[in-house]
């Protein structure tokens, strides 16, 4: 629907920390739906484990980035027996389109599940034209 | 290529990130562990299983299901865990969208099953929903806890 469509944006090399902030941030993609209607885009990410006061939204001029940490939940004295999962935390960013009113972003977290709100701006929603009748 | 200098310090068992991929060369397993640009894949939910002195607890990365809809049972040491999700629930207050750009998310009904070790107790079964993981503790039996023993200086 939106000529400019919002695209997956890869992080700048030059922002690899350094070795050791490496070593605690064992970083994976969450997996997303992406949505339009009328009012705007939607956009879903799977971020288990990540409760609202580790999640980061950032908007950059037209790209989007969500960050989270998920909590430590493990008792210390843990030892592994089975492992598919092992990241700390998420990370994914996204180029927006022009027609987006950034400043009416909304994002909410709950149960691991992000859903992000991307509000068109007024002047690019599709209008319905009344006809009148003569 | 990324894993070689990335020994990660994480609330995960980083430790045993080396035997894993030895495993998942061994048995070709498709283990959904993402790298550094991978989306996570595989089969959902993902599991992670470890254990205590006095527990194995197995956590079950299942962010946006509804607890009541999953079914958690405990039969002669297999911890069974079947559900489905359906993610157009999430989508929210603006339902009907025109239509989707991605669809990455898993939807539909998954069942997973656990075989945990022999040490556990099938009486001493919790479960707890928090934040998407599914935390499942189960009690070791009394006689199978790690025991200290005192040493007797003489």
């Amino acid at each position: 629907m939106t000529t400019e469509a919002t695209r997956e944006v890869s992080v700048k090399q030059s922002e690899v920390p350094a070795a050791e902030e490496r070593e605690q941030m064992r970083t994976v993609v969450p997996p997303v739906d992406v949505y339009e209607n009328n009012e705007g885009v939607i956009l879903l990410a799977d971020m288990p484990g990540v409760p609202k006061e580790n999640l980061d939204v950032l908007v950059d001029k037209d790209v989007l980035t969500i960050k989270g940490k998920i909590a430590k939940v493990v008792p210390d004295d843990l030892k592994p027996l089975y492992a598919e999962f092992g990241a700390a935390q998420y990370e994914r960013a996204f180029t927006l389109g022009a027609d987006v009113d950034v400043s009416k972003i909304d994002a909410k977290i709950s149960k691991g599940v992000l859903r992000i709100f991307l509000p068109k701006a007024e002047e690019v929603k599709p209008r319905k034209i009344e006809i009148e009748v003569e | 290529m990324l894993r070689s200098w990335m020994m990660p310090v994480d609330p995960f068992f980083s430790d045993l990130e080396r035997m894993r991929s030895e495993m998942e060369r061994l048995f070709n397993l498709a283990a959904p562990v993402g790298n550094l640009r991978g989306v996570v894949r595989g089969t959902f939910p993902a599991i992670n299983i470890g254990e205590t002195d006095e527990n194995v607890i197995v956590y079950i990365f299942a962010p946006g299901i509804d607890p009541d809809k999953v079914d958690l049972t405990l039969e002669k040491g297999i911890l069974t865990l079947a559900g489905e999700r359906d993610t157009s629930k999430d989508i929210g207050e603006n339902p009907d969208p025109q239509g989707y750009h991605r669809r990455e998310r898993f939807s539909g009904k998954f069942r997973r099953i656990i075989s945990l070790p022999e040490s556990v107790d099938p009486d001493k079964v919790s479960a707890k929903y928090s934040n998407g993981i599914l935390t499942v503790t189960i009690g070791k039996r009394e006689e199978e806890k790690a025991k200290k023993i005192e040493v007797a200086v003489e």
